[in-house]
């Protein structure tokens, strides 16, 4: 049972990755600053170096979200399993639709419906739900889209050469694309020190849980060593779907508008994560991006894209404990029920890739939408003067 | 319930105060060196100031990864 929730778990942490190579890699892609290979390549190098910088996270992984110990309640693996099964599930069913959802909601989501059904409703913390999830989800987009809205302006004012006449002289903004490799690596560093770390807490949890390893005892260097993997390599895979979302269908990105919203992003998941509130990844890559649109002239959002996104991420907590709880039901009924969900579980992944399969979107035809006929084969060094890129 | 609406705000003003700081250090940088590109021979002075905005930035983006590592603290 055990084995099998670190098997699980360890695929979590790995479509955890590639959904969220998104995050620090779907703009610089946009904008040609590097070519797709090369950025997840440098993305899942820094995501395996964030891993084993930080442990701190994992430590604190579902605190408070689900009361433990005090009145006896003890989390058991199958309920965790059931857990992981949901969030997976969501995981891989938004990369179909090519929708960037917060990891981490669908893990809280796909526990918090497996502890319901596994334990009882008063296992879980509500207002806490609220306080830690649900606000923040609201407050990160916020966030992140205003000052990269700000940040937009104000690279544009800087750089907004005219002479007295009126006419625009050389701006360089193509310059930007140079920065867009800095500040995407950053999220990248930040992303692997984030989020490989719910994983490891979610193992150790099952070590506790399982009696392997002592209580209040920090991760062990396997379980390290396998998440940094695990995420490394989902990275590595690219979830090219929520890549080419977020770097063209949500809006035209331009390299100071890039580097504007990686800035943001950048600076709100280090702000949130040090300052102690916490705001989802993706959430903040998302709004950063509409932002960056937002404020550039003669750029549209579009609205339709975004409030897919928006739908999708109203749904993701919901639809992960709905999956959870149904695991837990099914798991409940003793090692035949686990082994039917871990069936069920990994045939629903299976039909959804071989659902992709029929419209693949890779490294190949990721920015097509931007650059059909131009580069469809990505020559090794992409022009760097574009038109429309002063 | 208790919501931190104080830090929520420290982390909003932080966010801004800190993504701006780099863009505009950066953009400083890109403007001073268009500017010096175009009064080339001249504009040594642009091109210097330009750098120092580029290192600045850089020094900016460091102090993000000090700040990832717990290991540094």
């Amino acid at each position: 049972m055990i084995v099998l929730v670190i098997v699980l778990a360890l695929f979590f942490d790995f479509t955890n990755g590639f959904h969220d190579t998104a995050n620090a890699m779907a703009t610089p892609i946009a904008t040609g600053a590097i070519t797709p290979r090369l950025a997840v390549a440098l993305a899942a190098v820094l995501n395996l170096v964030g891993a084993f910088l930080s442990t701190e996270v994992a430590k604190t992984i579902s605190g408070g979200l689900i009361r433990e110990g005090e009145q006896g309640i003890h989390i058991t693996p199958e309920v965790i399993f059931a857990g992981l099964m949901g969030a997976v599930l969501w995981n891989v069913f938004t990369w179909l639709r090519g929708l960037p959802s917060s990891s981490s909601h669908a893990l809280f989501g796909g526990l918090i419906g497996a502890a319901v059904v596994g334990i009882g409703f008063h296992s879980v913390n509500f207002t806490t739900v609220v306080a830690k999830v649900i606000l923040p989800a609201v407050a990160a987009p916020l966030i992140a889209g205003f000052s990269a809205w700000l940040c937009t302006r104000l690279a544009y004012g800087i750089t907004a050469r005219r002479t007295v006449e009126g006419a625009k002289l050389h701006q360089g903004r193509a310059t930007f694309r140079i920065g867009q490799i800095f500040t995407s690596s950053l999220v990248a560093l930040a992303h692997g020190t984030n989020d490989a770390q719910k994983t490891m807490g979610i193992i150790t949890l099952v070590l506790i849980a399982g009696g392997l390893q002592e209580t209040g005892s920090g991760p062990q260097f396997w379980v390290i060593a396998a998440c940094a993997v695990a995420i490394a390599v989902g990275t590595y895979a690219g979830g090219w779907r929520i890549i080419r979302t977020l770097g063209t269908g949500l809006t035209e990105v331009k390299p100071a508008q890039g580097f504007s919203a990686e800035s943001s992003t950048a600076a709100a998941i280090l702000a949130s994560s040090h300052l102690g509130f916490a705001l989802s990844t993706t959430q903040v890559a998302s709004g950063s991006v509409i932002g960056s649109g937002l404020g550039r002239r003669g750029t549209t959002v579009r609205w339709g894209t975004a409030g897919r996104i928006g739908v999708g991420w109203l749904l993701t907590l919901p639809a992960a404990a709905v999956v959870g709880a149904l695991a837990a039901l099914l798991a409940g009924l003793g090692t035949p029920g686990v082994l039917a969900t871990a069936v069920l579980g990994s045939g629903a992944v299976l039909w959804m890739f071989v659902v992709s399969q029929r419209d693949k979107v890779g490294h190949h035809n990721v920015v097509e939408v931007q650059d059909a006929g131009e580069a469809v084969e990505f020559p090794r060094r992409r022009p760097f003067a574009r038109k429309g890129s002063k | 319930m208790t919501i931190k609406w104080a830090e929520l705000a420290i982390v909003a003003i932080a966010t801004i105060f800190s993504a701006g700081t780099v863009v505009l250090l950066y953009g400083l940088g890109v403007r001073l060196a268009a500017v010096a590109a175009d009064r080339r021979p001249k504009g040594a002075l642009q091109n210097a100031v330009s750098k120092a905005c580029f290192g600045l930035c850089g020094l900016a983006v460091v102090v993000g990864v000090y700040l990832i590592v717990p290991y540094f603290h």
